[in-house]
């Protein structure tokens, strides 16, 4: 072989390998996910996960997604970030630099979703972040940021509204929130929807993170005697809460703990304790969407699945809402017949789907506003949901 | 509100703070260790009683003693094979290596029990009196506080071994020429300490949830009280706890809950720069 002839051959092996990748790359889809797997968020980073991977199967096996005719596989690429938001900047940037992801899913949280929304925006590369509720995360003009979220508000003022009808002589409310973004917000957004529907807040303070004894705030609360109590915090702290509020005799007709019953392991603390508690939630496995589309053609086909998946446990929102995250993004490039990133962002921003999940539809800041979230409550130990109407399975009980 | 109320609440939480810092105050005043495993021995404490009451249903009273029986062979253990290596070195050293030993008890108790929240889930019920409405489990745990603190007191006072702890703390050379064995004191106290924090844990399991992430919240409470309370006796961990435990409770009350840890940080200030031997504390152990 001359040397020309064989430049020839090498050239021709290495168009021919060229090809090769471009041909295989525009049949998958590239989702990107910097997710804590280690450190402090590593539990919410493996749920995130562990649903990411279950869609992926389903939707692998069923041949893939219909993007303009042909069908695509998905592949998720992740890293852990290991709960340190810078580097789930730098790993964003490599996703996009590196592994050439054309879509990519936003970590656990609003401070964290902040940081990769900045990269994404940079890059122009579609954003779907499908556990940060903060309004201040996408009131910063991003144009490739969406959110299966709704916004905190959204929450309070549909619960001021729906206690108030089933319970018309409701009048003054306790809030005692803990001193930490979602609590803390949460806290305050109720205190505001409580004035603006009219009730008495009659007290209204914040225990500081690393509280172990709530008995000083209680034993003022139990003095004021409110018709309902709102605390919010994390597990731990809404398991203490409920067990002082036993312990020092504080009766109230309402007592809703934020996000308390949305997750498995607060009534697997309190027992009976738990009962009668009420909270908002942005889903529940409970509420029972059907003929929708998605991977999952409702929400019991999602519950049956997760069983399995996660060898037997129930899930939570944070599931809920990751998973139906990707069957947004599978519909958006669906629409737009391409995964060019700027036609999926416009696709994204015109969703309006029923999943699994429930509604979807982004309003102007890339939030979800399409969503009637899920009030429940904690009867004989089941979780029943009492708003919205469509969904309810139970109706609301008293504590007194 | 009462007063009364308050100042129950605040006896009853300091009593269960002063159960906190005692094993800390002791390793800390005897061996001049700051140990930084005394968090995640009373969370190790809470954990083994609440699985063997829920494997048993034995009450965690009489699950108690067991559970610091295993906490003190596992601090005589770590203090012999380990800590005596360094304990004559400066306190950064020795703070080093509780630290580093802590960080694994830490992640191995994460990564065998989950951060997730557990609770012995007993109704005791509650006593009303005087308009004072006060838990029953959070009584028991103040009567077996004072009752480890007094228990631990006379040891220190009259047998052999509480004279030996005492004296190697007076001075270690001197106590050595008497034929004490310093290492075997070092770790006898150590073992000591860590039985109070496994004893202290048992309690909690009945008052509080029990994960993984309490361990650095006690560890900083024993830290404060014993700054409060002063070290070199048994009296300052109680003095101290009960202290923070009371102006906590009326600060909730007062100045409001995100604010009581804050005046508990201001008065250790306060205390270090005009009593830095604390409350009751003998001079020339700060």
């Amino acid at each position: 072989m001359t040397p020309t002839k064989r430049i020839q051959a090498i050239s021709a092996a290495l168009a021919a390998l060229a090809l090769g990748t471009a041909a295989s790359a525009e049949d998958v889809l590239k989702i990107g996910a910097p997710l804590a797997l280690t450190g402090g968020l590593a539990d919410e980073g493996h749920k995130q996960e562990l649903v990411w991977k279950m869609w992926t199967d389903k939707v692998n096996a069923a041949g893939g997604i219909d993007v303009g005719g042909t069908k695509m596989k998905v592949e998720i690429v992740e890293y852990d970030y290991q709960t340190d938001g810078q580097r789930a900047g730098q790993l964003a940037e490599k996703l996009i630099n590196d592994d050439e992801v054309d879509v990519l899913m936003a970590p656990f949280g609003s401070g964290h979703t902040k940081i990769v929304a900045a990269v994404a925006e940079r890059y122009q590369i579609p954003l779907v972040a499908c556990v940060a509720s903060s309004t201040s995360v996408y009131d910063q003009g991003f144009k490739f940021l969406f959110g299966t979220l709704a916004p905190n508000t959204g929450m309070t003022e549909a619960m001021v509204a729906e206690f108030k009808a089933k319970m018309p002589d409701l009048g003054t409310v306790a809030i005692y929130g803990r001193d930490d973004v979602f609590p803390k917000s949460m806290a305050t957004a109720t205190s505001d929807s409580a004035k603006a529907a009219g009730l008495e807040v009659v007290y209204d303070e914040l225990y500081p993170v690393g509280a172990i004894d709530h008995s000083a705030a209680l034993s003022t609360i139990k003095s004021l005697e409110p018709d309902w109590i709102y605390m919010t915090g994390y597990t731990q702290d809404l398991i203490l809460g409920r067990k002082q509020m036993q312990d020092l005799g504080i009766e109230a007709p309402i007592i809703t703990m934020v996000t308390g019953p949305a997750y498995k392991e607060f009534t697997d603390g309190l027992g009976e304790l738990a009962d009668g508690v009420t909270s908002s939630t942005w889903w529940h496995h409970a509420t029972g969407y059907t003929d929708v589309a998605g991977a999952w053609p409702s929400t019991d086909a999602f519950y049956q699945d997760f069983l399995e998946a996660s060898g037997g446990e129930d899930p939570d929102y944070v599931h809920g809402s990751c998973a139906a995250a990707l069957d947004v993004v599978a519909d958006a490039a669906s629409r737009a017949g391409t995964i060019e990133p700027v036609a999926m962002r416009d696709a994204l921003a015109a969703t309006d789907m029923e999943t699994f999940y429930g509604p979807i539809k982004f309003g102007g800041n890339g939030m979800n506003q399409g969503r009637e979230m899920p009030i429940i409550q904690v009867q004989g130990g089941e979780i029943k949901i009492l708003y919205p109407e469509n969904i309810a399975n139970a109706g609301m009980t008293f504590l007194k | 509100m009462g007063l009364a109320q308050i100042l129950a609440n605040g006896v009853v939480l300091g009593t269960l703070y002063a159960c906190i810092a005692i094993g800390f105050s002791l390793v800390w005043g005897v061996l001049n260790v700051i140990n930084m495993l005394h968090g995640s021995f009373i969370v190790l404490g809470g954990y083994l009683t609440y699985f063997a009451w829920a494997y048993t249903g034995v009450s965690p009273v009489l699950i108690l003693p067991f559970v610091a029986a295993i906490l003190f062979g596992l601090g005589y253990g770590l203090q012999y094979l380990f800590i005596n290596k360094v304990v004559s070195a400066p306190v950064l050293t020795t703070l080093t290596l509780t630290f580093g030993l802590d960080m694994i008890l830490y992640n191995l108790m994460t990564v065998w029990f989950t951060a997730t929240p557990r609770r012995v889930s007993m109704d005791f019920g509650r006593l009303d009196f005087w308009g004072i409405a006060m838990p029953v489990d959070r009584l028991i745990g103040m009567g077996l506080a004072l009752l480890l603190t007094a228990l631990l007191f006379v040891v220190l006072r009259t047998s052999r071994i509480g004279r030996a702890i005492v004296a190697v703390r007076m001075d270690r050379e001197a106590a050595a020429l008497m034929g004490i064995k310093v290492n075997h004191i070092y770790a006898v106290t150590f073992g000591i300490a860590a039985l109070m924090a496994g004893a202290a844990g048992s309690v909690f399991a009945m008052v509080f949830p029990v994960t993984t992430n309490l361990s650095g919240v006690f560890l900083g409470k024993a830290f404060v009280i014993c700054v409060i309370g002063g070290l070199g006796g048994v009296s300052g961990a109680l003095v101290g706890g009960l202290a923070l435990g009371i102006i906590e409770s009326f600060a909730g009350v007062l100045i409001g809950p995100q604010n009581a840890i804050t005046v508990g940080f201001v008065l250790m200030l306060v205390l270090l720069i005009v009593r830095p031997q604390g409350l009751v504390g003998v001079k020339g152990y700060e």
